[in-house]
């Protein structure tokens, strides 16, 4: 699958308001649920509301949700993080589980992240502690006492000879004959 | 091949091996300033490995004792591999990583992750077969966002057939805040029964 997409913006993992490094602060700030009381496309989001906004609000003291009933349009959640991002969600026909899923993802989120692509996943402020590779390193430290020119390293390795092999198998085939 | 030379032309390796060897064969090595922590090479000692058992084993005492002692200063920047979630990530503290696919630890979660496969600092490195002794290190991690992935398209098509399906999907992602890599057990010295004392996540 190509990542030449016009549709993402390339970005690396960042976490600029250090979340996590002492305590966790929960990043979404606001959420503003907007149905419609007669159409059927805002039917989960009722149910939702009839039956489990209360609890989430109750369970989630830091996010502040508010109800926009308007006339003739489509149900929307539309979110507010402590960085300023805003996000929106077109929930038409969304069921009461659906939108309960949704909200739960706003909550863990640090952010608008819709329309961005990772280019890693990984962020560190130190790449290498140990240093890049070189071919002298993890070499038996031995080595070091050689003093060159070495004849025992410079010697070519001991292998059999063209002349070594065919006598073998001269031999070879005079054994299998007798 | 070399021997076959030899059988051909010996002559002409025996010219070879006669002429002069340039005395110094290993190039300059200029300190290597690719990344800022690397100031100087890491120095280094001579290890003769035809030494005898003995004086191997009191190598090895110092060795740990070393190590022990570099691990006592907290500044001692460490690295790790841990294994999360069928994968290995390379971590040091303040890293964050991303862990793909389903995985139940929620926002804000403070977890310690227990298969660590390696540690080691800028002069030393243990390595586990495959993990490192249970209790010796201690990696803690902060679970900061649970999001999911940009929409990935998943595309198919066959030539001439009339075949073409389009699927688009999203992968679940979890971001862990790395917050401490710390020595807390002694090396070289497990206890004789281990106890589970934590409890890992898969």
């Amino acid at each position: 699958m190509s990542n030449t997409s016009l549709v993402f913006t390339p970005s690396f993992i960042k976490n600029p308001s250090q979340n996590g490094l002492g305590r966790y602060v929960c990043q979404l700030q606001r959420v503003v649920l907007k149905f419609c009381k007669n159409n059927g496309s805002s039917r989960g989001m009722r149910e939702f509301i009839e039956e489990e906004l209360v609890d989430y609000a109750r369970s989630n003291p830091g996010v502040v949700v508010y109800l926009k009933p308007r006339r003739h349009r489509g149900p929307v959640i539309s979110a507010e993080y402590l960085n300023g991002d805003k996000q929106w969600i077109n929930c038409r026909n969304f069921t009461k589980v659906e939108i309960f899923k949704w909200l739960n993802l706003l909550k863990t989120q640090q952010g608008d992240t819709t329309g961005l692509r990772f280019r890693k996943l990984w962020h560190t402020e130190m790449p290498s502690i140990q240093g890049p590779w070189t071919p002298y390193t993890f070499r038996p430290s031995s080595l070091n006492l050689i003093s060159f020119p070495n004849e025992d390293l410079s010697k070519a390795p001991e292998e059999e000879s063209a002349t070594d092999k065919l006598i073998e198998l001269y031999k070879k085939q005079r054994i299998s004959e007798s | 091949m070399t021997s076959l030379l030899r059988n051909i032309f010996p002559k002409f390796t025996c010219m070879l091996k006669s002429r002069t060897v340039p005395k110094k064969l290993l190039p300059n090595i200029t300190p290597l300033n690719f990344f800022s922590n690397v100031p100087s090479p890491t120095p280094y000692e001579i290890v003769d490995q035809n030494e005898k058992n003995s004086e191997r084993e009191l190598i090895k005492s110092d060795i740990i004792r070393k190590i022990t002692e570099k691990v006592q200063n907290e500044g001692e920047p460490l690295f790790a591999v841990v294994h999360v979630a069928g994968k290995q990530f390379k971590i040091t503290r303040g890293d964050i990583i991303v862990i793909e696919g389903y995985w139940p630890p929620d926002a804000g979660d403070k977890i310690s992750l227990d298969k660590v496969m390696i540690v080691g600092a800028k002069d030393f490195s243990i390595i586990g077969k495959p993990l490192i002794q249970n209790g010796l290190v201690r990696v803690d991690a902060t679970v900061i966002e649970k999001t999911v992935s940009h929409t990935k398209t998943h595309f198919k098509k066959k030539r001439r057939k009339q075949y073409k399906r389009i699927n688009f999907y999203r992968i679940p992602q979890t971001k862990l805040q790395i917050n401490t890599i710390r020595f807390v057990g002694e090396i070289n010295n497990p206890p004789d029964v281990s106890e589970v004392k934590t409890r890992s996540i898969k």
